[in-house]
C-alpha cells in the first residue's frame, strides 16, 4: 500500500512536468533541436580526423552527444529549472500542504526526466543511424549506463535546485559555471583525446567524463561491463552519492519553505 | 470538527501564539480575525501540520494533527499558487492524484469541483488565461477536491473585484449547505459579518473575544453609534460625555457610542450649539467590536 501510494505521486509529479513541457512547445522543440544539432557537429568534425569514416565518427559522436550534451541540459539543466520554478511560483508551498512525500517529488522529476532522457537517447541513435552509425555494445549495458547517468544528473540537479538556485535566472549562471567546465572536461564536445595529459588526469574524477567513456566503449567498441567496470562503479557511485544529497537538500529546502 | 487547546508558540523569545483554545463545529464557518502579525498563519501552520507548536493540542475530527490528517484538510491559500500553464481540469487532476483518489473518485470529484465554482466551462483553459476571479475559485475547487472535512480560506477575497468577491461568497455559503466546516480568516470585517457563524478576534497571540455576532456585540457598551464631522471635535466630546456618550475615533473619523436608541433628533439636539457637518447613525456592527477589542481589550 505505500509503495502504491508513493508510486502514483510520482507518477502524477512526472505527469504533470511532461504536460508543462508539452505546453511549452517552443522548448519541446529546442530539445529536440539541440542534441541533433550537437551530433551533427561532433560528427562532422570527428569525420573530419585522418583514417575516420563517418559511420565510426558518428559511433564516436552518438554517445558523447548524448550523456555529454543532450542529458546535462535536460536532466540536470531541467531539475534545476523544475525545482526553481516551483519555487518560485510558490507552487512547492502548494505541495508541502497535501501529503505528497519527498521521496514521491523526487522520484516523480526523474521519473519525467527518464522519459524526456530516453526521448532524446532514441533520437540521437535514430539520428546517428542515418548516418550509418550503428549501437554496437549490449543494449542493456547502454541502457544501465543511460540511466545511472540520468540519476546523477537528477540527483545534482535537484541538490543545486534546492541549495544554491533561488531564481530562474540563476539556472543559466549555475549551468554555466559548473556544466560547461565539466562538460569540457567529460569530453562532450571535444574528445577526449585532444586534451593534455594533464587535463585527461583532472577529467578522471569527473562523472561526465565516465558516463561518456563507458557510453562509448560500449556503444562504439562494442565493450563489454568488465572493460567499462572501473566506469561503472565510479558512475554508480556518484549516482548514488547525488540520491542522498538530494534527500538532505530536501530536508533542508522543507525548513525554509514549509511554511505559509 | 477542529479543537485548539491552549497552542503556544514562539520565536526565540518573541511568544506568537499563547495559550490559544477554540473549537470549531462540525459544519460550522468561523471567522478568524486579527491585525498582521496576530498569529493568524501561525494557527494555519500549525492545523496543517507544516509547523510544530511548543505546546498545546490540535486536534481535527478527534485525531491528534500528523501527516494523516493532512488529507482530513484542505486550504485554499492566501495566493492562488496554481500550475499556470496547465488548465483548470489538469491541475485538479494533479492534486487528485497526489491524494491518491482513485480513477473513478478523481473524474466524478474533478467534474463535481469544476461545477461547484462554475468553471465548468472553461474546464479545458490554461490558467494563465483566467481571470483573478477564476483563479481564486479555482484554488478553492482545489482544496475542495479530495473531499476534506476541514476547509482553510485564508483571505479568500483579498485582491478581487466586487463581482468576484460575491462569487466567492455565494461558494462559501454552499460549502457550508453540505456540511462542510470552513475555518475563514480575513481582514475584511464585512465578509466575516456576512459568512461566519462564529468569529474570534485574535491579537498578540491570544484570543481576546469570540462568539455569534450577537454575543461579541457584549463588548460594546451600545447597539448604536454616531459618527460626526464637526470642526469643534473637543466640544463636541465635552458635550457627548455629559450625555452620557463614549467617544471613539476610528483614523480621523469621530463616533460617539450611544448609550441607547436614539432619534437622529435627539442626537442633533445633544449638539445643539455646535456646528456640525455631518451626523449619520449606524448600528453596532462588527468593525466597531473588532476595534473595540484589539484597541481596548475585551469586556469582562
Amino acid at each position: 500500500m505505500g509503495l502504491i501510494k508513493y508510486w502514483q505521486e510520482a507518477l502524477a509529479v512526472a505527469r504533470r512536468i511532461l504536460l508543462e513541457l508539452c505546453r511549452r512547445q517552443r522548448s519541446l522543440f529546442l530539445w529536440v533541436m539541440f542534441p541533433v544539432f550537437v551530433l551533427l557537429l561532433n560528427g562532422y568534425i570527428l569525420a573530419d580526423q585522418p583514417q575516420a569514416t563517418v559511420k565510426e565518427a558518428f559511433e564516436a559522436a552518438a554517445p558523447m552527444t548524448l550523456v555529454g550534451a543532450a542529458l546535462f541540459f535536460s536532466c540536470l539543466g531541467g531539475t534545476v529549472a523544475t525545482v526553481v520554478s516551483e519555487r518560485e511560483q510558490q507552487t512547492l508551498k502548494r505541495l508541502f500542504l497535501t501529503p505528497l512525500s519527498g521521496l514521491s517529488y523526487f522520484f516523480g522529476i526523474f521519473l519525467a526526466h527518464s522519459c524526456i532522457g530516453i526521448g532524446q537517447t532514441l533520437l540521437v541513435y535514430t539520428s546517428a543511424a542515418f548516418l550509418q552509425a550503428r549501437f554496437n555494445g549490449s543494449l542493456w549495458l547502454g541502457g544501465l549506463i543511460v540511466l545511472l547517468s540520468i540519476i546523477a544528473y537528477v540527483g545534482l540537479g535537484f541538490t543545486l535546485g534546492t541549495q544554491i538556485a533561488r531564481r530562474i535566472e540563476d539556472v543559466n549562471a549555475l549551468v554555466a559555471a559548473f556544466g560547461v567546465p565539466l562538460l569540457m572536461l567529460g569530453g562532450a564536445f571535444v574528445p577526449l583525446s585532444f586534451l593534455p595529459t594533464p587535463l585527461r588526469e583532472i577529467a578522471k574524477y569527473n562523472p561526465v567524463y565516465h558516463m561518456n567513456e563507458a557510453l562509448t566503449r560500449v556503444s562504439a567498441a562494442g565493450d563489454g561491463i568488465e572493460a567499462i567496470a572501473p566506469n561503472l562503479y565510479f558512475l554508480t557511485g556518484f549516482a548514488l552519492l547525488m540520491v542522498i544529497s538530494s534527500g538532505f537538500a530536501y530536508r533542508q529546502m522543507l525548513t525554509l519553505e514549509r511554511r505559509l | 470538527m477542529l479543537r485548539i487547546e491552549k497552542l503556544s508558540k514562539g520565536y526565540g523569545d518573541r511568544a506568537v501564539l499563547q495559550d490559544l483554545s477554540l473549537a470549531i463545529a462540525p459544519g460550522e464557518i468561523y471567522g478568524l480575525l486579527g491585525p498582521n502579525g496576530a498569529g493568524k498563519t501561525t494557527t494555519i501552520n500549525i492545523i496543517c501540520n507544516l509547523l510544530k507548536a511548543d505546546r498545546g493540542l490540535v486536534e481535527i475530527d478527534g485525531q491528534p494533527i500528523s501527516s494523516a490528517t493532512q488529507k482530513l484538510i484542505g486550504i485554499a491559500p492566501q495566493e492562488n499558487l496554481l500550475y499556470r500553464s496547465l488548465t483548470c481540469r489538469e491541475n485538479l487532476n494533479f492534486f487528485a492524484r497526489i491524494y491518491g483518489l482513485s480513477r473513478s473518485t478523481r473524474l466524478k470529484q474533478v467534474s463535481y469541483c469544476l461545477e461547484a465554482v462554475n468553471l465548468s466551462d472553461r474546464a479545458n483553459s490554461p490558467v494563465e488565461t483566467l481571470s483573478g476571479g477564476m483563479q481564486r475559485r479555482l484554488s478553492m475547487a482545489i482544496a475542495l477536491v479530495h473531499q476534506p472535512r476541514l476547509v482553510i480560506l485564508d483571505e479568500p477575497t483579498t485582491g478581487l473585484d466586487i463581482e468576484a468577491r460575491y462569487e466567492i461568497w455565494e461558494l462559501i455559503r454552499q460549502l457550508r449547505h453540505q456540511g462542510i466546516t470552513v475555518l475563514l480568516t480575513t481582514h475584511l470585517l464585512e465578509e466575516a459579518e456576512r459568512l461566519c457563524q462564529r468569529i474570534g478576534i485574535l491579537k498578540g497571540g491570544k484570543l481576546l473575544a469570540e462568539g455569534t455576532l450577537t454575543e461579541l456585540q457584549q463588548h460594546v457598551p451600545a447597539t448604536e453609534v454616531a459618527l460626526v464631522k464637526t470642526p469643534e471635535e473637543e466640544r463636541a466630546i465635552d458635550r457627548a460625555l455629559t450625555h452620557g456618550f463614549t467617544p471613539r475615533r476610528y483614523g480621523s473619523d469621530l463616533a460617539f457610542w450611544l448609550p441607547r436608541a436614539m432619534e437622529l433628533a435627539e442626537i442633533l439636539e445633544c449638539f445643539r450649539g455646535i456646528p456640525l457637518d455631518s451626523v449619520c447613525r449606524q448600528p453596532v456592527r462588527l468593525e466597531h467590536i473588532y476595534m473595540e477589542v484589539t484597541q481596548f481589550g475585551a469586556a469582562p
